[in-house]
């Protein structure tokens, strides 16, 4: 399971964000280039299509490729109450052949984007990862080096954190206030729920961006 | 000051007529003096109780040791004067010195002795030495000056530091205020987007979110779902294999390669080889009775150009894909542990011949399930063709035999064998497999005949197939076609197959093979794992046989 919310931000104030998480987070931020594939089931594996996701890690030299199951979003009274998505999510290490076998089952590719960014990945009550990438897409399939942001002006930011049923409401509340930090730049919200920009963006850019100023003592 | 009010009457010669030194002298001097007044005082007086109470101890000893009642009268009354004194003391501390004076209050014999340490103001060595060493670094350069100079300087110091925190806290409000986030007291002054431009971020945030949540606006049309001329690097080695993107089916599991079976040990009552038998017998059942093993259907019409196809060119067949070796090395390694039934081990090595040449009719075979007659089909790995393995003599035409009898020549052991098989027995295992596809045959045992039923069957199995002795297991798997059989018998006996090893490289491979592709091997190994009173049995029944 995990809990997750997304958010939007300008491009021009990605960097301020970086700032700020780099302050908030404590560690080093890592670049993300990551091709995603999501697949299909075709009609022989059931009725009901399931989907599942390839993720193909290009940052490494060696490309990894993880497999992803995103199940259904907890429902529920006290899942309404809550501020982020707790969702089932299954993922695993693969290797690259992990997509021939996935045709071999008779997975059709359903869509796919590149995801080019960065992410933190850090403890704060409970382990958390930020990710700011801009979404691409591919005019051509699976032309990765040609692929060009869906939004241009807009990137997604993106706060997951493992969780498990027991203790997924302390890992919502470590998320939901680590989004608090964040809200002079962007609001974040459950996928699926729209926020707009934040107003003082621009001036929370500004500031993070500018050195402050100070008398030396 | 209140040293100086702190003079009781009752303290004993009161230097106080001593002539303070001037009032103009610096307040410390004073201090000093008084404190050393008093102290002296309080020491004598300390000194005093402290004899009286030895005194009063001693007595209290003396009566001990002579065992005479002491005079209570006599002591409480002691005691009583000690215990004024002692008071009148604390009494004189607290009004000379309240500020910095510690006594004891609660002695008891366990800190009594550690009590004077505690109480000395003298640091500990270390600390005396940290303790000198920061007031070097406070005073550095001003020691040689007098001291009032110094308190001047380190003044200076303290307030220089203080205005720097004020100018600091200065600008932070300045920025704040220029920055529009607001006072702690003030109404924040917050910017608003136009609304044009809000609903164009709107929009792009809708797409934005669609396009990662749901994959809107990613999907190309079918005319241009064509691969991009160049492929990206970490997709060259996966789709150009040569057998097209979406149709390519990883057959490698599928196929039964060269197991390395090559005798089994497997004997009547052994109920993993019989839950193999069954599984077998269930298996070839289903594909000429064309029930709904969608296996079955996937391997006959898969088709045949491909690679890892046993289909294929039994060249190709024969050659280990990387995965089928590595995964050969680790059982290799595995295997080379186990000595306890070698001598079942022994094969023949006529019979590995046979059982290489039986892998590559096998292979051709794999087409006509069900078809007996002639076609020496096995449906599994050549290990079950292998002579020893006995025990699959099925209602000819019904069920796929699992070896192919006649291949198994040496085989006068095997037809001794053979024969000990009722039909009554097979077809009743047969119907019990066909019926319940799905579920292990629990009594196969009850089944079977106390006959050595199931064949000699030495398998250098990988561990992985050991997993597949679970029946529903191996008939629900998409890429079953040997394992069933083999992994009755195979997971106890998979440890002892070191010599096979050579032969069975292909083998090792196929169960490599399948045992990735299925998914629940886990259980089932666990469950295989529960038994190793069938390896015993084996053993057990083996000699039995043989002695038959």
């Amino acid at each position: 399971m995990e809990c997750v919310v997304q958010g939007i931000i300008e491009t021009q104030h990605v960097e301020a964000l970086e700032i700020l998480l780099q302050g908030l987070c404590g560690v080093r931020r890592e670049r993300l280039r990551v091709h995603e594939i999501c697949l299909k089931s075709g009609p022989n594996l059931g009725v009901v299509p399931s989907e599942v996701r390839l993720i193909c890690n290009l940052e490494q030299t060696e490309p990894t490729w993880t497999v992803r199951f995103i199940g259904g979003a907890m429902r529920g009274a006290g899942a309404e109450q809550l501020s982020v998505l707790v969702r089932t999510v299954i993922e695993s290490n693969a290797s690259k052949n992990v997509l021939r076998l996935f045709y071999a089952l008779g997975y059709k590719l359903d869509h796919e984007l590149l995801r080019v960014g960065f992410a933190f990945h850090f403890q704060r009550g409970t382990q958390m990862t930020v990710t700011v990438s801009s979404v691409n897409k591919m005019l051509q399939l699976h032309a990765t080096d040609e692929a060009v942001p869906v939004t241009p002006g807009i990137q997604m930011v993106e706060v997951t954190a493992p969780a498990s049923s027991e203790t997924y409401t302390e890992v919502a509340l470590a998320v939901s206030s680590f989004c608090e930090y964040l809200a002079p730049l962007l609001h974040l919200s459950k996928p699926g729920i729209s926020t707009g920009v934040v107003p003082t963006a621009a001036a929370a850019a500004a500031s993070l961006m500018s050195d402050g100023g100070g008398t030396t003592l | 000051m209140a040293a100086m009010e702190g003079v009781v009457q009752n303290q004993p010669p009161q230097p106080l007529q001593q002539q303070q030194p001037q009032p103009i002298a610096v307040e410390r001097l004073n201090d000093a003096v008084q404190q050393q007044l008093n102290l002296k005082a309080v020491k004598d007086r300390a000194t005093n109780l402290f004899k009286a109470i030895s005194r009063i101890l001693e007595d209290l000893d003396g009566y001990a040791r002579t065992n005479t009642t002491p005079k209570w009268q006599d002591l409480l009354s002691q005691y009583s004067m000690v215990n004024l004194e002692l008071f009148n003391i604390v009494d004189e501390i607290k009004k000379v010195s309240k500020a910095f004076v510690v006594y004891p209050k609660n002695v008891n014999a366990e800190n009594a002795v550690v009590l004077p340490v505690m109480l000395s103001s003298k640091l500990l060595p270390e600390m005396e030495v940290e303790d000198n060493a920061k007031r070097e670094q406070l005073l550095q350069g001003l020691q040689n000056l007098q001291i009032s100079s110094q308190i001047e300087k380190l003044k200076a110091r303290i307030d220089m530091i203080g205005a720097a925190c004020e100018s600091a806290e200065k600008v932070l409000a300045d920025t704040r205020k220029a920055y529009c986030f607001g006072t702690r007291q003030g109404i924040p002054v917050v910017p608003t987007l136009d609304k044009a431009q809000a609903a164009k971020i709107q929009e792009q945030e809708n797409l934005l979110r669609a396009a990662v949540n749901y994959g809107e606006a990613l999907r190309l049309p079918a005319d241009q779902r064509q691969s991009a001329p160049a492929l990206p690097m970490h997709l060259v080695d996966v789709l150009t294999v040569g057998d097209g993107v979406q149709a390519f089916s990883e057959a490698s599991g599928m196929y039964l390669k060269n197991t390395p079976v090559s005798s089994s040990n497997l004997t009547g009552q052994s109920p993993l080889m019989q839950v193999s038998g069954s599984q077998l017998m269930g298996r070839s059942a289903a594909s000429p009775g064309g029930t709904n093993i969608t296996n079955f259907d996937n391997t006959t019409t898969s088709p045949l150009p491909y690679a890892n196809s046993p289909r294929s060119s039994t060249t190709i067949m024969n050659t280990p894909s990387p995965q089928q070796q590595s995964q050969q090395q680790k059982q290799q390694q595995q295997q080379q542990q186990q000595q306890q039934q070698q001598k079942l081990m022994q094969v023949p090595q006529h019979q590995q011949q046979q059982l290489l040449a039986q892998q590559q009719f096998r292979q051709s075979a794999m087409q006509g399930l069900g078809q007996l007659h002639g076609q020496h089909q096995m449906q599994f790995s050549p290990s079950l063709g292998h002579q020893q393995f006995q025990g699959r003599q099925l209602p000819s035409g019904h069920v796929q035999h699992g070896i192919s009898q006649n291949q198994l020549n040496p085989g006068s052991q095997m037809n001794r064998h053979l024969s000990q098989f009722s039909s009554a027995a097979n077809s009743a295992l047969f119907n019990a497999a066909q019926t319940t596809p799905n579920q292990m045959i629990p009594n196969m045992s009850a089944t079977m005949s106390s006959q050595s039923l199931l064949p000699r069957m030495q398998f250098e199995l990988p561990g992985n197939n050991s997993q597949r002795s679970h029946s529903s297991q191996i008939l629900n798997d998409q890429m079953f076609n040997m394992g069933a059989t083999n992994t009755g018998g195979m997971m106890p006996l998979q440890q002892q197959q070191q010599q096979q090893q050579q032969q069975q490289h292909g083998s090792q491979g196929a169960f490599g093979n399948m045992a990735q592709n299925a998914q629940n091997l886990q259980s089932n190994m666990v469950a295989l794992q529960g038994t190793p009173q069938s390896h015993a049995n084996f053993s057990q029944q083996r000699q039995q046989n043989q002695q038959q």
